[in-house]
């Protein structure tokens, strides 16, 4: 405790000291340049429209009454605890004065536009011809299924860091680097084709990625802000959304052109029509469907991608702010978390309705979500935020959709992972202090925490091998590696460097559909 | 990161006559204090900070030192070096030169 009110005033020291230092001094840029600035170093994580996004919205309501002084030292050092980067030496003292004049003095922007045709302008292609390409990995590996892709943000979220990076999780050595400009931010793997995978980035950008010769040969901007996507189950679609503008988008999976477009909006569980961000979006093993959360008007629409002119089931009043979900019972249900109710409602896919609404600890972000199954019974495990007093991580039988036990943790949690074959679900606690550093690994069978790891970093977003055997973790923010521990011992057996790394993604999870379960779940609901 | 026993050997040697260095608290005086520019082990590859980790603990020292006393100026670093003391500044030099880059 003691050492954290230190650490605290240490930090309030330093801003005061560099804020004195520069309050003297001439400024003033010009304005129009500013919004440029604004775009090129800011709208990734804050939000083309300065609505915000994965940071604060940044605009003259959001940022009324504050200082310019104090605002420029967060600009300048970064804030701590936080992804915001130091931009010192990045931006000179009259841009950094002058964008934040400019953010001070600008409205939240109107939804800009990103049409069909704008998507098919900003198709790139790398490979000409795809056929050229080796028919088996140029690299050393025994399975597919044991890569392991980290979403490596880059410090700035965008530049030379920015990289999606691939792993072979027997060896922890890196086997390719795709460059991705701006932060890279989920990474989805082709079920059908194991050569293919998926890459969006923090503004919307879809890379197209030969996992064999680990290159990208395609890429699209779907939008302007947006992590959103999903893969179909044959793998020859892909579904897309973003924060910015509210729309989503289906691609083909192969030439990445842009089939239809959606627009996102509806009636709200208040009974409000309005315009919404795109939540998670899912392809499932179970059938030829997108599900997509709308995250503002609480709706999860179902996407028939098969049948002609895409149509669309609407599931209304499913929650307030759905943000991210998982999948259970072969496919056909969905779990999704609902950030203001703090509930996660279970939805069948099948009959496309609301089955239940269960409990979920507070303010809760399932992340890619677990399950497992002990002693018969199909457990699924929730993640939340926990901005309030209750820190737990929440469990529910998948069968009977009751809570069976709410186990209290250090302190709010975003990812939970699994594996079938490792006995503890892994959880990264999130709390902005010591607390971020560690992992909290829950026994599968007791339901308590058995042990604390002190990863460093920010560490968070768990997952495990394809086999089980290993435990990957970001040590993200400042911290500049993934670290690997072995899932029986959880002794540190690997580090894997890179700049700041956030979400990792295995591509057993193509085989094991939600992480804990066995493939042999899947087999069963063919 | 995992600073092995003989890191802390070299680093209590390498500490001298004057005050031995505490790897473990440089290791979070750094993470406090200089990670945010310099990285815990390297500054990003887009950053125009200099990296830290690797260099000779003794010119760390002088230059940290230097920078809080304004002998050397920088208007940042002369901030950000200002509180700290001589002990954290022997603990951070220590920690950063045993790091490998």
């Amino acid at each position: 405790m003691k050492k954290n009110r230190t650490k605290r005033l240490n930090q309030s020291l330093l801003a005061v000291s560099i804020a004195t230092l520069l309050s003297s001094g001439v400024a003033m840029a010009k304005s129009d340049n500013m919004h440029q600035l604004y775009e090129d170093n800011c709208s990734s994580c804050h939000g083309s429209d300065h609505g915000g996004y994965l940071a604060p919205a940044l605009n003259a309501e959001t940022l009324k009454g504050r200082s310019p002084t104090a605002l420029r030292t967060i600009v300048m050092a970064g804030s701590f605890d936080t992804l915001m980067p130091p931009f010192y030496g990045k931006l000179s003292d009259d841009e950094i004065r002058g964008v934040i004049k400019h953010l001070q003095a600008t409205p939240k922007q109107p939804n800009p536009a990103w049409t069909m045709d704008d998507m098919k302008k900003s198709l790139k292609v790398y490979v000409k011809d795809e056929a050229s390409l080796p028919d088996k990995p140029t690299y050393k590996i025994d399975n597919i299924d044991n890569l392991i892709g980290v979403a490596a943000r880059g410090k700035y979220g965008r530049g030379e860091g920015s990289r999606a990076i691939f792993i072979n999780s027997v060896t922890h050595q890196k086997v390719g680097e795709i460059p991705t400009e701006v932060a890279a931010h989920i990474i989805d793997f082709n079920p059908a084709n194991p050569r293919w995978a998926y890459v969006k980035t923090d503004t919307a950008e879809i890379f197209k990625v030969d996992l064999y010769s680990m290159q990208a040969t395609r890429s699209i901007k779907t939008g302007f802000n947006g992590p959103g996507m999903g893969v179909s189950r044959d793998g020859k679609y892909i579904m897309a959304g973003s924060f910015v503008p509210h729309n989503a988008v289906i691609l083909d999976a192969d030439t990445l052109e842009p089939l239809k477009t959606f627009e996102l909006e509806g009636i709200d569980p208040d009974g409000k029509m309005v315009s919404s961000d795109s939540g998670m979006i899912i392809g499932t093993p179970y059938a030829d469907i997108f599900a997509i959360a709308l995250e503002n008007a609480g709706q999860v629409w179902i996407v028939d991608y098969k049948k002609e002119g895409f149509p669309v089931t609407k599931i209304e009043n499913v929650g307030r702010h759905l943000h991210d979900a998982f999948l259970t019972h072969g496919g056909k249900k969905l779990m999704i978390a609902s950030y203001d109710d703090s509930i996660v409602a279970a939805i069948d896919l099948e009959k496309r309705d609301i089955i239940k609404k269960l409990p979920a600890g507070c303010v809760p972000h399932v992340g890619g979500g677990s399950a497992v199954v002990v002693d018969g019974r199909t457990l699924g495990f929730g993640t939340n935020f926990g901005d309030c007093d209750k820190m737990v991580v929440s469990v529910w039988d998948l069968d009977t959709m009751e809570v069976v036990k709410q186990i209290p943790v250090s302190g709010g949690t975003e990812s939970p992972a699994a594996h079938a074959n490792a006995p503890y679900v892994a959880v990264d606690i999130i709390s902005k202090d010591r607390r971020a550093r560690t992992v909290q690994l829950i026994d599968k069978k007791t339901l308590e925490v058995a042990k604390t790891l002190d990863v460093g970093g920010h560490a968070y977003f768990p997952e495990y091998s394809a086999d089980g055997k290993f435990l990957y973790i970001s040590a993200g923010y400042n911290g500049d590696e993934v670290v690997v521990y072995d899932s029986n011992t959880l002794q540190k057996v690997a580090s894997v460097p890179m700049e700041s790394p956030a979400g990792i993604f295995s591509r057993g999870r193509v085989k094991y559909m939600t992480r804990g379960l066995s493939p042999d779940e899947m087999e069963q609901s063919k | 990161m995992k600073l092995n026993y003989s890191m802390l050997v070299v680093g209590l040697l390498a500490g001298g006559s004057v005050q031995a260095a505490n790897l473990y608290a440089g290791q979070a005086k750094a993470a406090a204090v200089c990670s945010q520019c310099h990285g815990v082990r390297m500054p990003s590859a887009d950053a125009p900070f200099p990296p830290l980790g690797g260099r000779d603990p003794e010119y760390l020292k002088t230059a940290i030192k230097q920078y809080r006393d304004k002998t050397r100026v920088s208007d940042i670093m002369n901030a950000v070096a200002g509180s700290l003391t001589d002990k954290e500044i022997n603990d951070i030099a220590h920690y950063y030169g045993n790091v490998k880059p």
